[in-house]
This record gives structure tokens, C-alpha cells and sequence, in this order.
């Protein structure tokens, strides 16, 4: 889980001097949200978006001559007027939980990968996380999700990876959750097969509660402060 | 009240998948003693089965897919691919018969014997990729059935409703870039259900966007549910697409005693579904319609459920 493994390293890069419009067309050809500038060097030094680039044009509400007009003079400019300088980035080494922290607290869509000397070595966009995590999920693959209520104690997540391997059914993944009920937790098995009768009926047999899974309410588990 | 034939063969039980499969002989033993038991079989034309010609199966699986299913089967292998697809020797000859029970059912629709009929066959099929079998399915017999149409009697417009409780992911795929298979599927949310396709905005392909409609329900969700959703997705689009044949994958697992899944269609809500379909039948497509058994696992209700169903096509109900 480490981001070196899901960070695109096919790079599209500008260098500052380069035009707003030169830069608009690369994103729009080359189908991109972000675009990393970098020195002659390849060092990084900042970084457009097409957030930014929206917020470059002129106002659409201006007459069509104007707007043309303005549109020209803009399209003019170098990137590096525009770009963010210094933008926040992250190392190879970073954990994806790193990443996906850091783009929840910090609120960016993509966040480039440099090293030690700062020189640019790939991107990493909210779009390759969530690759990564349908990845780790395996929800990609053919499968049924089961909603099972635990009792919180040790030993009731060996229990039913035990029923799942006596059915000779391979787990796609296994998440845990908080559940209202503070004795106990929601666990959801992703099993990688259509039969499913079995494994709920054995599981049922030792006292597990199937739930329904729209009951399952995530506004309703207990705040962490509690 | 029409004539309606029936698909069923001894043969079909010789297709053993082992003491816990929920996919077993014993789901067609059961619906074949309830038809006999109430005396409906008796009203139905029996229609024999015989062996496809590889010829047609070719037309949507890939040939190496066959002849690995094959040596799977002659090599005594448990399973095929998966432990979901478990296999004995025997299975390879079955899915042929399968498939050629659908084959006889087309025939004798468009050849006048009967108005509809209702295949008992197994295995089943609606998993079945191209070159992959998955989810009890070997040979998707549904999708071939509608190449057949297509390439033997000329039908241009073929409309498949899936309405067994998962989606129907290789059917969708097998046609999803034609506009020729218009394919509706209703089964449980994938984010809930096997196979993990079916999700609303899987819409179609290229030119066939806009010929595949998916309609997941969410667990806990029966009767006013799937009334809404075949209400508002399936009706108004096979009004407008117009199919001159409709093919329907028959599961029954959507029931609320069937543990399979988790919706709570009743055996109500299933009269319902056969009404609104034979409606459609009825206006669209002259009355000619196939229906195959997919999946249904309870053989307590199983077997009534298929019966309400035969009934509704015979117009018996």
C-alpha cells in the first residue's frame, strides 16, 4: 500500500514559461486535471489545475467581443502566473492511508511525488486511490457481501473466517465497523462466490445475527468521543 | 388459455454437483414432482430435447472456452475455474442439452406448435461469459437462444428480461454493444449481491448504449419495489424497443425464503412479475416468448413458483 505502487509515472509537464493557452490545450489533448510544472532541471515548482485555470478566463458574462478580447490577452500569459507555487507534495515511500489523510484534511484532488531533491517523479490523483482501494476491497471481482453482528470480543472474527474456510470460499476482504450496540460489531465479508446459502445457515447456527444491510445506519454508530 | 410447451428431460438431473451445491438435481426433481402432482403437466406439450449443435453455441462462446470446459469434464476434474462451478463428467453433455432444450422451445414458438414455453433446464446460464464460466453457469443459454433467433428464423429485435435475483453480468456483456438485444435485468444491489454488475449506470456500450437496462434492488426490498422499478424501467423501454421475441432468464431466488439473497419478493410479487411480462408479451412480440429457469434454490418454494409461473403463461391465471 505504498504510493510508489499507484502513482502514474507516465508524466505530462510544462515548464513555467509556457503559455496559459499552450497549457489549457495539453490538458484538454492529453485528458488531464492536473499539471505538474517542473525546471529546466525537472525539479518540481508548482502545479496547475484546471481549477485554476477556470478561475484564469475571463467571466463568461462578459459581451462576446470583450470576452474575446480578454480571452486573447490571457491565453498570453506565462503558467507560472497562475500555477500554485510550491504546492504540497508527497514522497514514494508515503502509505496510500498517508495520502488518502492528507487529501481528506487538506482538500486537493492530486498531490505530485517528489524525492529527497525535490525532483518530480510522479502524480498521484484521487482517481488512482480510489483504483487502489476498489483493489484492496476486490470489489472488481465476482462476489456477495455478508452483514454479520459480533459480539466485541476476541475470537468472534476467528469463528467466522473459520465457516468461510470450511466452505472453501475465498474472502475477497473483511471490514470491521462500529456498530450502535457498543458490545458489538457490524463485519462484512466480501466472499467471492455466488453460494452463499451454506456459509449463512452455519453462521446462523453459532449465533451470529444476519442483518439486514440497509439497517445498518453509519449516522447511528457511536461518535468516536464517546 | 394458450399452449404452452415444456423443456424437460431426465437428462438434465445427470449434471451432479456434489452433496452441497445449492445449484443440485434435487431443484428440478422437486419443480418436475409439483407439475405432475397438480396435473399441470399434463396440460403442457411436451418438447424434447436434444444435444445444440456446436455451431450455435459457437455464436457467443469462444471455441477454446469449449474445449477447456471440455477437458474439465472428461478429465473428471470437481470444478471448472471456480468452486462455484462444480462440474462431473457428465456436465459438458448436459450443458449441450441445456442448450438445445432452449433451441426446441424456439422452434416449436416459431413454428407454430405453441404459443410460449417454460425450459426446466439445467445447468443454468446467465453468468456464462464469452470465454468464462462463473456462478453456477457453463453456456449462456438465454444469449445463445438469442442468436438463433437472429440467425435462423431472421427475428431482428430480441428483448431479454432477467429477473433472477442476481444480474445476469454475462448475458449484459454478451450484448451490451448491440442494439439488436435489448437486455432489462432486476436482481439485488451489486454492492450486496453476486456478481457485483448490474449497477444503474451500466447502460450499454458504443451503439449499444441505451440497450441495456439494470434495475438493482436493495436488500430487505420486495413486492412494492420491484412493482415500481418494472413499472418504471422495464415497460415504457420494451414499449419502445418493440421485440419481436422475448426471452426471459427465470430465477427464483429473489424470493423471501430463498437464503440466496436478501430481497423479500414474496410469492405474490412473483405472480406480479409473470403478469406484467405476459402483458408485454402479449402487445410486443405476438405472444412468443421462451422462458428459462436460471436460478431458485428453496425446493420449498421452488417448485410453486415455476407452477404460478407456467400457469401465467398458459393463461391459466
Amino acid at each position: 500500500m505504498f504510493v510508489s505502487e499507484r502513482m502514474s509515472t507516465d508524466l505530462i509537464t510544462v515548464e513555467p514559461d509556457i503559455t496559459i493557452f499552450e497549457a489549457k490545450s495539453l490538458m484538454t489533448d492529453k485528458n488531464i486535471r492536473h499539471l505538474p510544472v517542473v525546471d529546466s532541471q525537472g525539479k518540481l515548482i508548482g502545479i496547475v489545475t484546471d481549477r485554476d485555470m477556470r478561475d484564469a478566463m475571463p467571466s463568461t458574462l462578459l459581451k462576446k467581443v470583450d470576452y474575446e478580447i480578454t480571452l486573447g490577452k490571457i491565453m498570453n500569459y506565462p503558467i507560472s502566473d497562475i500555477m500554485t507555487k510550491d504546492p504540497m507534495t508527497i514522497y514514494a515511500y508515503f502509505t496510500l492511508q498517508d495520502t488518502l489523510l492528507v487529501m481528506q484534511q487538506k482538500k486537493v484532488g492530486a498531490l505530485p511525488v517528489i524525492d529527497d531533491q525535490g525532483y518530480l517523479k510522479g502524480i498521484l490523483s484521487t482517481r488512482d486511490l480510489l483504483s487502489a482501494f476498489v483493489n484492496v476491497m476486490n470489489i472488481d471481482e465476482p462476489g456477495s457481501l455478508l452483514c454479520i453482528i459480533a459480539k466485541a470480543q476476541t475470537g468472534e472474527m476467528k469463528k467466522i473466517v473459520d465457516i468461510i474456510t470450511e466452505e472453501n470460499i475465498s474472502l475477497g476482504s473483511m471490514l470491521v465497523a462500529r456498530f450502535w450496540d457498543k458490545e458489538k460489531r457490524a463485519i462484512f465479508p466480501y466472499l467471492l462466490t455466488n453460494n452463499v446459502i451454506s456459509v449463512k445457515r452455519k453462521l446462523l447456527d453459532k449465533g451470529f445475527e444476519l442483518i439486514d444491510p440497509m439497517k445498518w445506519y453509519l449516522d447511528q454508530v457511536p461518535q468516536k468521543s464517546d | 388459455m394458450k399452449k404452452t410447451g415444456l423443456v424437460y428431460d431426465d437428462r438434465y438431473l445427470m449434471h451432479v454437483t456434489g452433496g452441497y451445491h445449492p445449484e443440485s438435481p434435487e431443484r428440478l426433481k422437486a419443480i418436475h414432482k409439483r407439475l405432475s402432482e397438480s396435473g399441470l403437466i399434463e396440460k403442457l406439450i411436451p418438447i424434447e430435447a436434444e444435444k445444440a449443435n456446436q455451431r450455435w453455441i459457437e455464436t457467443v462462446h469462444n471455441i477454446h472456452y469449449i474445449m477447456q470446459f471440455e477437458e474439465a469434464c472428461i478429465s473428471g476434474f470437481p470444478e471448472f475455474e471456480h468452486p462455484d462451478n462444480a462440474i462431473c463428467r457428465d456436465t459438458y453433455a448436459i450443458a449441450f442439452l441445456a442448450v438445445g432444450g432452449v433451441l426446441k422451445a424456439i422452434d416449436a414458438v416459431m413454428n407454430g406448435d405453441v404459443d410460449n414455453a417454460f425450459c426446466a433446464v439445467r445447468p443454468p446460464g446467465h453468468h456464462a461469459e464469452v470465454d468464462k464460466p462463473m456462478g453456477f453457469c457453463y453456456f449462456n443459454n438465454v444469449a445463445i437462444g438469442a442468436r438463433y433467433l437472429q440467425e435462423q428464423y431472421g427475428i431482428e429485435r430480441v428483448g431479454i428480461i432477467d429477473f433472477d435475483v442476481h444480474h445476469g453480468n454475462g448475458t449484459q456483456h454478451i450484448f451490451d454493444k448491440d442494439p439488436s438485444v435489448f437486455y432489462y435485468s432486476i436482481h439485488e444491489h451489486p454492492s450486496f449481491a453476486y456478481p457485483g454488475t448490474g449497477r444503474e449506470f451500466e447502460v450499454g456500450v458504443a451503439d449499444g448504449n441505451g440497450y441495456t437496462v439494470n434495475s438493482p434492488v436493495l436488500p430487505g426490498k420486495g413486492d412494492d419495489e420491484y412493482r415500481k422499478m418494472i413499472m418504471q424501467d422495464l415497460v415504457p423501454a420494451f414499449k419502445k424497443f418493440d421485440p419481436e421475441f422475448i426471452l426471459l432468464s427465470a430465477g427464483f431466488d429473489a424470493h423471501i425464503d430463498d437464503l440466496m439473497s436478501g430481497t423479500n419478493l414474496t410469492t405474490d410479487g412473483y405472480d406480479f412479475v409473470s403478469e406484467v411480462i405476459m402483458n408485454l408479451v402479449n402487445r410486443c412480440s405476438k405472444g412468443r416468448v421462451v422462458s428459462v429457469l436460471e436460478g431458485g434454490y428453496n425446493l420449498d418454494v421452488l417448485p410453486l413458483l415455476v407452477e404460478n409461473h407456467i400457469k401465467i403463461m398458459a393463461g391459466m391465471r
